[in-house]
Parts: C-alpha cells; structure tokens; sequence
C-alpha cells in the first residue's frame, strides 16, 4: 500500500518535470525541471524495493543478524539510488555552467535565442 | 489520547507546510516569496518533529537537536538569500515604498 | 499550437504509460533471491552491519569506481566551461555589491557557530558508513556544504585550488591503488579482505571499507568545492 504510494508520486513527479522541460521557455526553468525527473525517478527506484512490513537494513540493536533475511527491505535499489543522486547533481553543475556561458553570449535566458543547432 | 495530540501537531505542521508552498506560489515578488517559504516552513518543522516526540518519548533529546539545527540554519540561509537578491536589484512590488537597507547603504557608504 | 498540442499528446501518452504501471505494481513479500543473498553474505564475509555500504564498496565497487570517474570528469569540465583564464564577465562591476560590501553580520555569525558543527558533522557521517546509515557520498556532500557556507559568509575567503585538486586526485589514485592490492594480496581487484575483518561493529572493522569510505568522501568533498569556487562572480 505505502509504495504504491510512493511509486505514483514518483510517476507524477516524473510527468510534471518532463512537462516543464517541453513548456518552459526560461533555461533555468528546464534546469529545475531535469532535477524534478531525476528526484521522480530516483524515489520510484527506491520504492520498488519495499518489501511487505519491512525494515532498514542496518544490523544494530533493533534488528539481529539472525532474523535479517526475513525482515529487511531489498538493499540493491538503495545502493544504486545513492550513486544516481550524485551523478544527478554533478550533472545539473554542468548544466549550470553552460548556462552562464550562454548567458554570456547573448545577454538573454530564454531558449528561443539560441536557433544555431535547429534545422 | 496522548497520541491524538501528538497526531494533532502534525497535521497543524502539514498545514503550515501546505500554506508555505501556496504562499511561495501567490505572493506577489522575490522577497514576499521567500518569507513565505522560510517562516511556514521552518514552523511546520518544528511542529512536525514536536509531534513525533510525543509518539516516540525516547527520541526527545535527538528531534529537540533537531529543531534547534533547523531554527539556527534557516533563517541564516534566508537571510543571506534575500541580499542576494537585494543586491542584483531584483524589482520589489508595485507599493513597496520602504527599503531600509538601500537607505542604510547610502548612509554607510555617503560616509565612507 | 501545433507545439502545445504535440507536448499535450506526449504527456498524455507517458501519463496512460505511468497509469499502466502504477495499477499493475504489487509489493513483494519477501525478498529477491539475489538482494536475500547480498544480506545473508554481507555480515559474514564482510563483517559490516550496514549492508548497502557493504555492498556499493564491495560487491559492486566497481561501480563506485566508475562513479569517481564520472564525477572527475564533471570537475574538469566544470573547470573548462567556467575557468579559462577569466574572460570579462557580463555584469560590471558597480553591480556587484558583494565585491563592495561585506556580507551580513547574520551569516558570518551563523558561519561562526556552524562550520565547526558541520565539519564535525560531515567526519561523523563518512567515518560510520560501515557501521550505521552514512557513507563516502554522504559526508562528502556535507564537506562541500561547509564550504559554500564559507564562500557565502566571507566573500573574500579563497580556498587552496591547488591543495583541493591535489587532495582529489590523491584520494582518487589511493582507491584504484587498494584495488590494486586487493588483486595482488587477496582474491581479487578491490577485494576488502587485504585489512582484517575485526570484531563485528566495532569501530575499525569490516576490512578496507572504513578506508573507502574515508577515501571516496575526500575526494566527493574536494570535487565539489572546486565545482562551488568556480561558479564565482
């Protein structure tokens, strides 16, 4: 119940950045935008691993290591989550980069300046 | 009994939460916008964590720190923000017609 | 128009798409055969209670491996699109007030009582990846909070490009190095039994992940507070 939840936010967050990225004319708009989808997608990825009434898998007090295989959510999606996230970040640097660059070339943050790469 | 209260804090936390981000989307420039944001939702925190505690007692200490973090970072980020904003000349709204801190900018460095 | 309409038919087609999905997700029951093995193995053979940092730093190390190289890249190219030499930015400098004016008093006395917090912070998170939630990437984000903190507060403070750089790219060749070792040592490249497996949850255990863990958060941390320093005005 809760993942399904959290899956379906994460499908709408995923919707609303790609609409944002078709809409918006503002460069720093689309930015935000790829950063809505990459957090929709990263919270999907997260939610397929919940298992049915189950928990974090650290083994401290709360969870012994001998009740650990029936007990814990699926660790893998997790760990691929927390590579994805960084990566996500590094690259909306790049994409601000390039942004004050183009800032600098033509005084102007709307997309519709740029019509070099279109056909 | 005790936990309908605590159940209580969160929801007034969630509404706080709630009318920040409305406030965020209808306040009409820059800096009415950030106020917004910051003040509902640094509130909705500590309403939010409040309740918690009252649902798990042994966390206390650790969501009192908590809140103290959250009420000593943002505001200071705000602050900083908002001159930010300031001083690229973000335009304020039609009838403002106050701005302490361009006067105490000119009186500062007319006497520079 | 015909934009707007395309963009409407596109969104509606990823929405049926999304719909399909959602409706059709059940939750499991119990785990995967491959995520119940990771769990099984990972307090045995590696003695670390935290089993995700068990596994990003050795099952599937190689992974991270890559993710330092991607991250690398992103720092260079940060520093090529922003750095060549300084060309003449397009705001003039009378509409740069932080040149001219100091900033607040607020943030540099909220700089005064949190940098050594966050610092504190940041080595905690880094240190205990093996042993609760935490980990190299973590505390390396949280490093390079510390320092946009300070760039904020002390417009004039200049961090050491060439110590940051040189810090990184140390930290980045020591991890391929303990690789290293792993394949002359021990079984394989990157295999964390070439320090002892010690008592399990106790401080310095779990092989070389302690290490990793320290290495990659250094090098997270260095890379991005160059990426912060060169977005300056």
């Amino acid at each position: 119940m809760i993942s399904s939840i959290v899956l379906t936010t994460g499908l709408l967050l995923i919707l609303i950045g790609s609409w944002g990225i078709l809409t918006h004319r503002n460069i720093l708009r689309i930015i935000i935008s790829f950063s809505l989808m990459g957090t929709g997608t990263h919270i999907i990825i997260v939610a397929i691993g919940y298992v049915k009434n189950g928990t974090a898998p650290i083994i401290d007090r709360t969870l012994d290591l001998s009740e650990a295989t029936s007990r814990v959510v699926d660790p893998i999606p997790s760990a691929l989550v927390v590579t994805a996230i960084v990566i996500g970040m590094a690259v909306t640097a790049v994409m601000l980069a390039y942004t004050i660059r183009l800032y600098d070339s033509k005084k102007t943050l709307s997309i519709d300046a740029f019509t070099e790469s279109k056909w | 009994m005790i936990e309908s209260i605590g159940s209580l804090l969160v929801l007034l936390g969630a509404i706080f939460h709630f009318s920040a981000g409305l406030g965020m989307l209808r306040m009409p420039d820059a800096y009415t916008r950030m106020q917004a944001g910051t003040k509902a939702s640094t509130l909705g925190n500590a309403l939010v964590l409040a309740g918690l505690a009252i649902y798990h007692p042994g966390w206390g200490l650790k969501l009192f720190i908590i809140v103290y973090f959250v009420l000593m970072t943002n505001p200071v980020s705000s602050h900083a923000l908002a001159r930010a904003a300031h001083g690229i000349r973000i335009p304020m709204a039609g009838d403002t017609d106050i701005d302490a801190l361009r006067d105490a900018q000119r009186k500062a460095g007319g006497s520079m | 128009m015909i934009r707007r309409l395309s963009i409407v038919v596109a969104i509606a087609a990823f929405g049926l798409i999304f719909a399909s999905l959602a409706i059709s997700y059940t939750e499991q029951q119990s785990l995967r055969p491959l995520a119940e093995s990771y769990v099984r193995r990972v307090p045995q053979e590696l003695g670390a209670p935290n089993i995700i940092t068990g596994i990003l730093l050795t099952y599937r190390a190689f992974d991270t491996l890559g993710e330092v190289a991607v991250l690398f890249m992103v720092a260079a190219s940060v520093g090529l699109v922003l750095g060549a030499g300084h060309p003449p930015r397009s705001v003039s400098s009378e509409d740069r007030p932080d040149e001219a004016w100091p900033s607040s008093e607020i943030v540099q006395s909220g700089a005064q009582i949190l940098v050594p917090l966050i610092s504190i912070f940041a080595a905690y998170i880094i240190m205990n990846g093996h042993l609760s939630a935490g980990g190299g990437f973590q505390g390396g984000a949280v490093i390079a909070s510390c320092v946009l903190l300070m760039l904020l507060a002390y417009p004039q403070y200049q961090p050491n490009l060439e110590f940051l750089s040189i810090a990184e790219s140390m930290a980045g060749a020591l991890f391929v190095l303990a690789g290293i070792a792993g394949l002359i040592v021990a079984g394989s490249f990157l295999d964390t039994r070439i320090l002892p497996l010690g008592q399990f949850g106790a401080f310095f255990s779990a092989g070389t992940i302690p290490v990793l863990s320290v290495l990659l958060g250094v090098k997270v941390g260095c890379e991005l507070s160059v990426i912060l320093d060169g977005f300056r005005p």
